[in-house]
């Protein structure tokens, strides 16, 4: 037992010493803590963090306020985070985020509303538009994109008027041999892609909700079940069938075939752009031709920046976000990260003077409507993409009685 | 845990002790190393915990206080007297166990008794502050206004410009009025009797000023000015008036009223809710609702037994390949054997994702490698068939489990006493009795256990079905958002994550505990009939 | 099909002397002639199993090795050869690849070496002695690892946050911290790998070394840890290779860029908008798992030695 007691002896003694050590220690890091409010924490991407360094420094002397800037991976990763740890008082001030998370946001009381002031004139208005949930503005936007037509100019000289002839023509080019698809249509066998056939959805009349330039979307007025659903869903049975869209061309595959000059045309976005230019195609940039009635509005991405509603340096963030994110200087080195096009308008004309391709997509974009933000749509892409797919294999039945149950989903999914 | 000695010695152990305690006491003193390496754990654990157990008591945080000190007293209280000996060994790893795994699963716990989810996350003073927030609303077309934040007594004010170029002063609760203001061009900087801030003054008041409201006139309808830099100031209205005494919002426009009905948000009588709402605790709502779902139970059985066939399969085709390629590896006449385990454990070495997406890229009808080359261009549609789904499926599943057995069983084969086997050899059994009677026996001594839990994960895979197929195809003809290869936890998923207008992290974790209870007893029950519990020895 | 004519040098000769002729005497010419068949059909199997198990992993070499290539695409293998995505790995700052790598490697061998200490005295226990709530406390370690944990990343995130209030050092952007939460797993399957390779180790042994006068404590570290020197492999090569794939609870709780581990830091290179950067994402995938590859070649020396075999007399 006299080990037993000596040992006792030593652990209390060691402990006490430590833990006053302990207690020194924090009283030093609790004096760093108080002042750690001074500092603005903004998430970024990594593809962003390297841009952003110039403009945080400038708010760093312009401001005396340190601009932390922490690299944090894009998408649900982020958007989730930034949900659960803002109301647990963490989280950080400043999030770049793509206005398809607002929705989310909004419900959960995680993001400020912001004014631009007098400067939210200087921004295109789709971007504006997508960055406003419910007749309030939370964001600052930063840059845009969307999907375009993109012709292979050595495959083809023009661009048909409308999509029924594009494929007319895009069959000729397949007929002479110089090519093996006549249009390459991002898909995927399970899913298909409903947003890479947005456009030629709209085009029919059946763009999901009704929407308003002022107001944003109105989920509650469904007009994906409309008569040219009906109209859009027997198309892509048709098309299905005779191969021109694909389901088994995923992104990847339909990226490597027009860039190895296998198709006169494709849908794409301007992401893929650097593989074509690698593979020496000449392409040109334009409208998506009207495939129904209707003119086709594909969907137009925003990225911009959000405040943290649980922020202390809310005038700080402000400040930040507003006057230097939304600076000229800033949104040309934002351009410069992802090649998309900036959502200022003094900018994207930079942008589109110095590289045409910039411009060519954001003309597409103006036509273009601003991609829903309402929280279900995760569910809503779900339902689409499985019914197109089933449409495109041939697997779906009667194309009217599936769209028309697809409908019915999507009310339910909705709520409306 | 009472006190028992080693197990072979208990019984001859207490009588030795009467008789011999010298003997006895140089028998079972620890080394002096293990006694140092007690002390300074111990050491440093306690002082870790009277740390923590300060810091809480300064947050009037007793409960967890008092409990860390009690941990730790009855850690010391173990380690410091003689026996206990089982709980010596238990307690390092099941701190860690209880701390960070069982933490985990009561927050599961207590979350299928609220309604967290989206909408539902943070506290009910969050969501006023943050719908007060959004209901205040810049006046259409109204004008900027250049302002200066100055403070007298502690208290601060507006100093404002208006667009007529006459300055105005004002703060809280005191409706703007003239003041003789020094300017600077045609803006109001500074005013007599205020200090005006600099940018790192109204830094330093941020909070403050990010919440101020300065009316116009005396009359609350014409609105009131707020600032979101400090330098410039909007007239704002606000949409919905929050009555603190009703605890009810007002839209001010319609007269509509949002009461406070316990369901976690502001509800009006037309059932329009005001999101963000709250976390409330709804009780066994969740599990009412869990049993009730028509989306989880109208396909319930078909993803039950699917659910089943999938996790079996995994584990019997894995276990089989796995200890099949084991035992080959393990005959020393092969050459380049290390080499070969090094391949064979290769797809363990990659993350699932980053495999799965290779899987579904291969598996493409019309362009993958399998169809192309293998089925010589046949379009074979593995993943959007039904049947073949499910079959692609369990494939990518035992390529992607096998390994797993076969690092297991390699090394449990080595337990196996080479004796045994040549003896069973020597009386004539066959490789195949051999590994029947001798090997297989043997190995699952060490290997049942990590079947029922292979069961479990491979029960609970969501990983695999959604990176692979997200539980499509679905059969679009029905009704039900229900795919061929959706297993109940990806059922759950889309149903707690996407119907109900964002994710319902209360129901998911009913959910949860539904399907673990499920598991449990599965599990039990394949336990009690495994050897494992008994004493081998 | 096995290993049916296993010679007896492959252990100690003094361990079975009968063993050596009983293998060898009774071989005829036919037997012989079936011996080769079998191993033929071994060679068959194993080459077999390594295409299957390597050839979708070629996919991700390849794609690592093509600049502008796609992970799954129509593009055959091994079109380019290009070391670009290794070096842009290691090219920008902003992206510590190096950091990133060697911080893995510490975080999966410390947990590896912890989860084999925990789990092993626990195993030990379970495994030596008999004590009431021991069948309750095996159910239990397996059961709590079956817990489909949706909400463990919310949750250990409001942990560490409060751990981090109290501690710094051990809190969120801590690798100690993450350390600590990985060894939360360390009781679990884990433990009965080794508490039924314990299970085999005959208890003779242990008294034995008892009447040597050993402790429990030396009994442990000395004779049972080094006898089970395969199945100690195994649950650290198994334990390390969760761990540096580990993604989600890693990402939740590491923030500052040169703290991040691998997985963290490559799935950055995915999570773009729209544009993934898969090459550089595959490049980086396949260093990662060069630590695995090279582990396991070092620790096949423990798991294969045939240890037990030899020292049980």
């Amino acid at each position: 037992m006299k080990v037993n007691r000596s040992a006792a002896t030593a652990i209390f003694a060691g402990s006490a010493i430590l833990a006053l050590a302990l207690t020194g220690c924090s009283a030093g890091g609790g004096g760093g803590q108080s002042s750690t409010s001074a500092t603005l924490t903004v998430w970024v991407d990594a593809n962003r963090v390297e841009e952003m360094q110039d403009i945080a420094a400038k708010f760093e002397d312009d401001k005396g306020i340190k601009v932390e800037l922490v690299q944090k991976e894009y998408g649900d990763v982020m958007r989730n985070d930034f949900i659960q740890q803002v109301p647990a008082g963490e989280g950080p001030d400043v999030m770049v985020g793509g206005n398809d998370w607002l929705g989310q946001l909004v419900q959960n009381g995680v993001v400020a509303p912001l004014e631009l002031g007098d400067t939210a004139a200087n921004f295109s208005d789709v971007a504006i538009g997508a960055m406003t949930y419910d007749e309030v503005t939370y964001g600052l936007p930063v840059s845009l994109e969307n999907i375009a037509l993109l012709r292979n100019t050595a495959l083809a000289s023009s661009t048909p008027a409308t999509w029924d002839e594009l494929i007319a023509a895009g069959q000729a080019v397949v007929a002479s041999g110089a090519a093996q698809y006549p249009v390459l249509v991002p898909s995927d066998p399970v899913d298909s892609d409903p947003y890479h056939l947005y456009p030629l959805q709209t085009s029919y009349g059946a763009p999901l909700f009704a929407f308003d330039a002022d107001s944003g979307y109105d989920t509650s007025e469904l007009l994906v079940g409309s008569e040219g659903g009906n109209a859009f869903a027997a198309k892509l049975v048709e098309w299905g069938a005779a191969g021109i869209i694909n389901t088994s061309i995923t992104g990847d595959i339909a990226r490597d075939e027009f860039a190895a000059g296998k198709a006169p045309f494709m849908l794409s976005g301007p992401w893929n752009l650097p593989a074509f230019q690698e593979g020496g195609i000449d392409y040109a940039i334009e409208a998506i031709p009207q495939a129904g009635p209707d003119a086709p509005t594909p969907f137009v991405g925003v990225q911009g920046f959000f405040v943290s509603s649980q922020s202390k340096n809310a005038i700080a963030a402000n400040e930040f976000v507003v006057n230097y994110l939304g600076s000229e200087e800033a949104q040309l080195a934002l351009y410069e990260a992802g090649g998309r096009p900036p959502a200022l308008n003094s900018a994207f004309e930079i942008a589109s003077a110095e590289n045409p391709d910039v411009g060519a997509f954001g003309e597409v974009g103006r036509t273009g409507v601003p991609m829903p933000s309402i929280p279900e749509m995760g569910a809503v892409w779900d339902n689409l993409g499985a019914t197109q797919s089933a449409l495109l294999n041939g697997t779906a039945g009667d194309p009217t009685e599936a769209w028309q149950a697809m409908t019915e989903r999507l009310r339910e999914v909705v709520g409306g | 845990m009472t006190t028992t000695e080693l197990q072979s010695s208990s019984g001859t152990d207490r009588s030795r002790k009467r008789q011999r305690p010298i003997a006895r006491a140089a028998a079972g003193a620890p080394s002096t190393w293990v006694v140092l390496i007690k002390i300074i754990s111990l050491g440093v654990l306690d002082a870790v915990v009277i740390y923590a157990a300060f810091i809480l008591a300064l947050n009037e945080d007793w409960v967890l206080a008092a409990v860390a000190l009690v941990a730790a007293t009855l850690i010391n209280w173990i380690y410091i007297r003689r026996g206990s000996l089982p709980a010596k060994y238990l307690i390092p790893g099941t701190v860690f166990l209880l701390i960070f795994q069982m933490y985990a699963i009561v927050y599961s716990g207590y979350v299928a008794f609220t309604n967290y989810g989206d909408g539902h996350i943070g506290s009910k003073e969050a969501a006023v502050e943050a719908l007060i927030n959004k209901s205040l609303t810049r006046v259409p077309d109204s004008p900027a206004y250049p302002m200066v934040v100055v403070e007298q007594f502690g208290q601060l004010s507006f100093l404002v410009t208006d667009p007529d170029g006459e300055a105005l002063i004002g703060g809280e609760d005191r409706p703007l009025q003239p003041a003789d203001a020094d300017l600077e061009g045609d803006r109001a900087v500074a005013v007599e009797g205020y200090t005006t801030l600099d940018f790192a003054g109204v830094l330093a008041e941020q909070e403050q000023l990010a919440a101020m409201s300065v009316p116009l006139t005396d009359d609350p309808n014409d609105g009131a000015l707020r600032t979101p830099d400090g330098s410039q100031a909007f007239v704002y209205s606000a949409k919905m008036q929050y009555d603190e005494t009703a605890d009810a919002f007002i839209d001010t426009a319609t007269g509509k009223i949002y009461e406070d009905t316990g369901d976690g948000a502001f509800v009006a009588a037309d059932g329009t809710q005001l999101m963000p709402g709250w976390k409330i605790d709804v009780g066994f709502e969740n599990f009412v609702r869990a049993f009730t779902e028509e989306s989880i139970r109208g396909p319930l059985i078909a993803v039950v037994l699917w659910t089943f066939v999938f996790a079996g399969f995994t584990v019997a085709a894995t276990f089989a390949v796995g200890v099949f390629l084991a035992l080959i590896l393990n005959d020393w006449r092969l050459r380049f054997r290390r080499t070969f385990r090094v391949l064979v454990i290769l797809p363990y070495a990659f993350p699932v994702f980053l495999s799965a997406l290779i899987w579904s890229g291969m598996l493409n009808p019309q362009f993958g490698f399998i169809n192309q080359v293998l089925f010589g261009g046949a379009q074979i549609p593995w993943l959007t068939d039904p049947i073949l789904a499910k079959f692609s499926i369990l494939m990518v599943s035992l390529w992607l489990g096998y390994p797993y057995m076969f690092l297991v069983a390699t090394g449990a084969l080595q337990s196996i006493p080479e004796e045994l086997v040549e003896a069973a050899k020597v009386d004539g059994a066959g490789p195949w009795a051999v590994f029947r009677r001798i090997k297989l026996p043997l190995l699952m001594v060490s290997m049942a256990p990590l079947l029922i839990a292979s069961f479990a994960f491979n029960f609970n895979n969501f990983n695999l079905i959604y990176m692979l197929t997200r539980g499509g195809p679905q059969d679009i003809t029905t009704d039900m958002n229900v795919g061929a290869t959706d297993i109940l936890i990806t059922l759950v998923y889309k149903v707690a994550f996407g119907e109900t207008g964002g994710r319902d992290f209360g129901l998911a974790s009913a959910f949860s505990i539904i399907i673990f209870v499920l598991v449990a007893v599965i599990s039990v029950i394949s336990f009690r009939r495994t050897k494992t519990l008994e004493e081998l020895n | 099909m096995s290993v049916d004519t296993y010679p007896a040098t492959l252990h100690t000769p003094e361990v079975n002397p009968r063993g050596e002729k009983s293998g060898r005497v009774p071989k005829g010419p036919s037997q012989r002639r079936r011996t080769a068949r079998t191993l033929a059909a071994k060679y068959i199997v194993v080459i077999l199993t390594s295409v299957i198990a390597v050839f979708p992993i070629l996919y991700i070499v390849s794609a690592s090795l093509n600049p502008n290539g796609s992970l799954a695409g129509s593009s055959g293998l091994f079109t380019k050869f290009s070391l670009e995505n290794y070096i842009n790995l290691f090219s920008n700052p902003a992206q510590p690849f190096a950091a990133w790598f060697m911080n893995t490697l510490l975080i999966g061998l410390v947990t590896a070496a912890g989860t084999v200490l925990l789990g092993g005295l626990a195993a030990y226990a379970f495994s030596r002695m008999r004590f009431s709530g021991r069948r309750l406390g095996l159910i239990t370690i397996l059961l709590v690892q079956m817990f489909p944990q949706l909400l463990a990343v919310v949750a250990i995130f409001l942990l560490m946050k409060g751990i981090g209030d109290i501690f710094p050092a051990l809190g969120l952007n801590t690798h100690i911290g993450l350390i600590m939460v990985y060894l939360g797993g360390a009781l679990g399957v884990n433990t009965y790998l080794m508490y039924g390779f314990f299970n085999t180790v005959p208890v003779s042994i242990d008294e034995a070394a008892k009447l040597d006068g050993a402790g429990h404590s030396r009994i442990f570290f000395t004779i049972i840890l080094r006898l089970s020197a395969p199945v100690l492999a195994v649950v650290g090569l198994l334990s390390f290779i969760a761990t540096i794939n580990e993604f989600v609870i890693a990402s939740v709780l590491l923030t500052a860029p040169e703290k991040k581990t691998l997985a963290v830091g490559l799935y950055q290179f995915i999570a773009q908008e729209t544009s993934a950067n898969w090459p550089v994402f595959a490049a980086g995938a396949v260093l990662a798992a060069l630590p695995v590859v090279v582990l396991f070649f070092v620790l096949q020396k423990y798991i294969v030695s045939g240890l037990t075999a030899g020292s049980v007399k």
